[in-house]
């Protein structure tokens, strides 16, 4: 059976899936894989990849269904696709928020003109200000957040039309 | 007198650097916690601690009166405040001495003196220490403060006097930058520092930033430690450094660490402190600041002198001779500082927050990670986002890189995104194997520390691995058909 999942935020689609007992197989981009497990501890694990052992980890996933996971050294955020919630508050080609952080400032309302590059709120986050501006000259169509609300990163904070 | 008994004003990895140093030294330590930092090693492994409460900062670890009536309560006669939070805040300095209690650190009349960044350079263009073109007046008015900027000449560098560690600080390239700036740095001064004095400076291109460690006795020595390169930066904060300096001359090394002890001689300061320069390209170097307290860099002059500058800052504060002469100091080997951050470096440096699941120990010798966090405890965004620091000494530059790189791959944080891998790029890169680094390095070596493409096998790996995880009930046969793995493997806790 296919399986997909999403690895740092890109698909990847694997045929003939099977996980049993402590192996798991599957092909990918026209390579068999079989992996079995030698031992596990917590969230730490050795693995054999039939070429040699690595270690690995892969940590409690979030809300969203991600998990962070470590694989021979390499290091992504994974999480089976279907089973990743749309995070709460994204819409497409609006502002978002560069990091975590509480919103200082509103500037301009809902309905006002903007011209690019202008700011339109300021959000405070590790005690710094960041201005977040319009990325076009027009309206703005609305604003998710009221003064003093906390967001996540890579939130939505407003949208502007053009 | 003595120090029995200190109380350590601060959190994370800086209070516990400060445990274990009163630990070999046989003093009793006394830690503070602000409520959602209770289960943090530093409210754990001390002698005594108290909870702070809860709240914004001022009420808990920016309390200056909670904090003197904790430390008399539990008899402790010493206050360290660590780096950040009440270090450089004269009038907790004042309140500590004022009742009764020893304030390990410089004087109230030092910290007035260097924490004002306009006051500070007017005494030292006085004892002729080189200063940047720059204004630095009492005259705030928005319109000489834009007159100013365009004397000087762009660009230009606006900060809060008041201010440090990037906060409050902005370059202006062009007139239509500049009153935004002005006013973006002001209220930042206000909200970080309660001041919103703003100093002006000519922005020297390409420069380094080049720092000499002091530590002043009060009975006339002023010793430097040497040197540390702390080009390696984001958004003004440091991210690698490192001592000796590569591509420095003796004669230049020798040179501005006089000048630091001048000034140390020069204002006649007490305790630990670091003078930051901005060196040119051609040499030249400027005076920067003054930080009148330990900095969070300070492990990689501790490799390579074999100093404890926590025992040095403690003997000077209950009135000991430094315990050395300037000609004793020796660099010896290299010293790699990386700073791991809960951030994403390829996603404009955000950062991120979550449960560490697992934090990785390093393996080599003379390798250190300084951490504040356990297994199992919380990043969130109330505090700055520097989970750890990984110092690494070699024999040479060129061991202390790779060595640096191995251990990178081992202190992993299951769970919180860091900036470990992006650390690996900067430090594999070849322009810094090759000692040419300032402070532009980052933004201008934006394309090359991009992260390399995972290969197919990579993908896979990660995929096997997220599905054993997956599967919660295993045959205990399966588990242990070898006797112990971790033997033969190196890198995670066992």
């Amino acid at each position: 059976m296919d399986k997909s999942f999403i690895i740092n935020g890109k698909e990847v689609r694997v045929q003939d899936f099977k996980h049993s007992h402590d192996t798991v197989t599957f092909s990918y981009e026209g390579k068999n894989y079989f992996y079995s497990l030698i031992s596990r501890d917590g969230h730490e694990m050795i693995l054999d990849d039939k070429g040699g052992r690595f270690k690995a980890a892969v940590a409690t996933a979030n809300r969203d269904g991600e998990s962070m996971v470590i694989a021979a050294g390499k290091e992504a955020i994974i999480a089976e696709a279907g089973k990743k919630m749309k995070k709460a508050g994204s819409h497409a080609g609006g502002l978002t928020s560069p990091m975590p952080g509480k919103i200082f400032k509103i500037l301009k309302d809902a309905g006002s003109e903007v011209k690019k590059g202008e700011p339109i709120l300021i959000l405070e986050a590790m005690k710094m200000e960041h201005s977040i501006r319009s990325d076009k000259d027009g309206k703005i169509k609305k604003i998710f957040f009221k003064v003093g609300e906390l967001v996540q990163g890579g939130v939505t904070l407003a949208e502007v039309e053009s | 007198m003595k120090i029995k008994k200190i109380l350590v004003a601060n959190r994370g990895e800086i209070a516990l650097r400060v445990l274990k140093t009163a630990k070999e030294m046989g003093i009793k330590v006394v830690t503070v916690y602000a409520e959602d930092d209770k289960n943090l090693p530093h409210a754990l492994f001390a002698d005594e601690s108290y909870s702070l409460g809860s709240g914004a900062l001022s009420e808990t670890y920016l309390n200056k009166t909670k904090l003197i009536e904790i430390t008399k309560r539990c008899g402790a006669d010493a206050i360290h405040p660590g780096y950040g939070f009440l270090s450089e805040n004269e009038e907790f300095a004042r309140m500590v001495e004022k009742a009764g209690i020893i304030f390990i650190g410089p004087t109230p009349e030092s910290i007035v003196l260097m924490g004002d960044k306009i006051g500070s350079k007017k005494a030292l263009e006085k004892i002729k220490i080189p200063l940047t073109p720059g204004y630095h007046g009492d005259d705030q008015t928005d319109e000489t403060l834009m007159k100013e900027a365009k004397r000087i000449g762009y660009p230009v560098l606006i900060k809060a006097s008041a201010g440090g560690g990037g906060k409050g600080m902005r370059i202006v390239h062009q007139d239509s930058e500049l009153l935004e700036s002005i006013q973006g740095a002001k209220s930042e001064g206000l909200k970080s520092f309660s001041s919103d004095k703003v100093l002006i400076e000519k922005y020297v291109v390409n420069p380094r930033h080049i720092e000499v460690q002091l530590m002043s006795d009060t009975h006339g020595n002023h010793l430097h430690f040497f040197e540390r390169e702390c080009s390696i930066q984001r958004r003004y904060q440091k991210v690698v450094e490192e001592t000796p300096a590569p591509n420095m001359t003796q004669e230049t090394r020798l040179r501005i660490c006089e000048t630091a002890v001048e000034i140390a001689r020069g204002i006649n300061y007490r305790g630990a402190a670091t003078v930051e320069f901005i060196m040119a390209q051609d040499g030249n170097y400027y005076f920067m600041e003054m930080n009148t307290r330990l900095q969070v860099e300070h492990p990689v002059t501790e490799m390579v002198t074999g100093a404890d500058l926590v025992k040095c800052q403690i003997l000077v504060a209950q009135g000991d001779k430094l315990p050395m002469k300037q000609s004793e100091i020796k660099q010896k080997g290299q010293a790699i500082e990386c700073r791991i951050y809960a951030e994403d470096p390829d996603n404009n440096f955000m950062p991120s927050i979550g449960k560490i699941d697992t934090i990785g120990v390093p393996t080599l010798r003379d390798v250190r990670l300084d951490c504040g966090f356990l297994d199992g405890t919380e990043v969130g965004v109330n505090y700055d986002p520097m989970l750890a620091k990984l110092v690494v000494w070699g024999e040479n530059r060129e061991l202390a890189i790779s060595k640096s790189i191995h251990s990178l791959d081992e202190v992993l944080f299951l769970g919180v995104k860091t900036n470990r891998d992006y650390l690996k790029r900067i430090l594999a890169h070849k322009d810094f194997v090759d000692g040419h680094t300032h402070t532009h390095f980052i933004p201008d070596h934006k394309k090359d520390l991009e992260p390399n493409e995972m290969t197919a096998d990579d993908l896979a790996s990660l995929i096997a691995a997220l599905s054993f995880s997956q599967k919660k009930q295993f045959h205990s046969s399966s588990t242990s058909t070898l006797s112990n793995p971790w033997t033969s493997l190196s890198g995670f806790r066992n």
